[in-house]
């Protein structure tokens, strides 16, 4: 299977970070470059996920760096950078998002748990052998070549299966496996449970599998 | 979560493949998740699935910086230390 780059991109140690932070109050400007090329990718993508257009998210993240220099002095550590400069994009986007009808109501992280992973009748029902079961197993994707999983038209299918997502659900996905963010930044960045994180997470993961399989599998 | 201690249905289990990718399964449930696996290629192939799906996640790339925000940004950050 190919990389699983996304797992592997590390999070700074909190004495890189403490270093960094310091480079970043005296001025340095190859510092600040840097922690920009890092974290812009991430920012815009969660930025997306609370407002309507790539512009407007442009202009979220643009201002959340301001936000960022105006707080750097404040920051202490308690939470990882990433996780701060996470909180600012996400307050930003949410005002621009209400602004724009795009919001995420909280009740929204509550209330998508029912939903069930696997379409129900796949399964075997209470008057057969075997309940709860498949009917018939999902396919074997081991076969596939690299290509098809990883190609063009397959991403184009998760990046719209993430767009159909609700909106809670959209943004978990894109921080934890688009854009690489621990569980715990999450919960810090988005201020819900680590429960929370999960189910909205599973849920998500499940919506994109489908409609890979769909695509996949025909 | 689990109907019966004794083992989970393949219903139960495609609810619990993403913590159990995640590692954040508590160990009676891992237990019974893998004691399943064993058994079961269909749920097999349906971890698979759900493992290669986190994987095109991870390969969505997000865009490099736009040049002009980069400068705007390295603009922003002159007048900062300027100030």
């Amino acid at each position: 299977m190919a990389s699983t780059r996304a797992h592997a991109r590390s999070s700074p140690t909190a004495s890189d970070e403490a270093d960094l932070v310091a480079r970043l109050r005296a001025g340095d400007e190859p510092a600040f470059a840097a922690l920009v090329d890092r974290h812009y990718g991430p920012m815009l993508a969660v930025a997306r996920g609370y407002v309507r257009t790539r512009a407007v998210a442009e202009e979220v993240v643009q201002e959340a760096w301001l936000g960022v220099l105006k707080g750097i002095d404040r920051f202490e550590g308690r939470s990882s950078l990433r996780t701060w400069i996470m909180r600012i994009v996400v307050n930003i986007a949410m005002t621009r998002g209400e602004r724009e009808a795009r919001s995420i109501p909280f009740s929204a992280f509550a209330s998508e748990a029912d939903e069930p992973a696997v379409d129900p009748d796949r399964f075997r029902d209470e008057s057969d052998g075997f309940p709860g079961h498949w009917r018939a197993y999902p396919g074997s994707w081991a076969a596939l070549p690299d290509e098809a999983l990883l190609g063009r038209e397959t991403l184009d299918v998760v990046t719209s299966a993430i767009e159909e997502l609700p909106a809670a659900q959209r943004v978990v996905i894109t921080m934890r496996d688009v854009a690489g963010c621990s569980a715990e930044e999450v919960c810090g960045a988005l201020d819900v449970s680590d429960g929370n994180q999960r189910v909205l997470l599973h849920r998500a993961r499940s919506h994109v599998r489908a409609a890979l399989e769909r695509h996949l599998d025909g | 979560m689990a109907e019966s201690a004794e083992h989970l249905t393949c219903r139960e289990v495609v609810e619990l493949v993403s913590d159990y990718l995640d590692e954040s399964l508590p160990a009676e449930d891992t237990t019974l998740f893998e004691q399943h696996l064993n058994f079961c290629e269909g749920c097999v192939w349906y971890v698979d699935q759900l493992r290669a799906t986190v994987e095109a996640l991870g390969e969505i790339r997000e865009e490099d910086v736009p040049p002009e925000a980069r400068d705007r940004l390295m603009g922003a950050f002159r007048d900062w230390r300027r100030s």
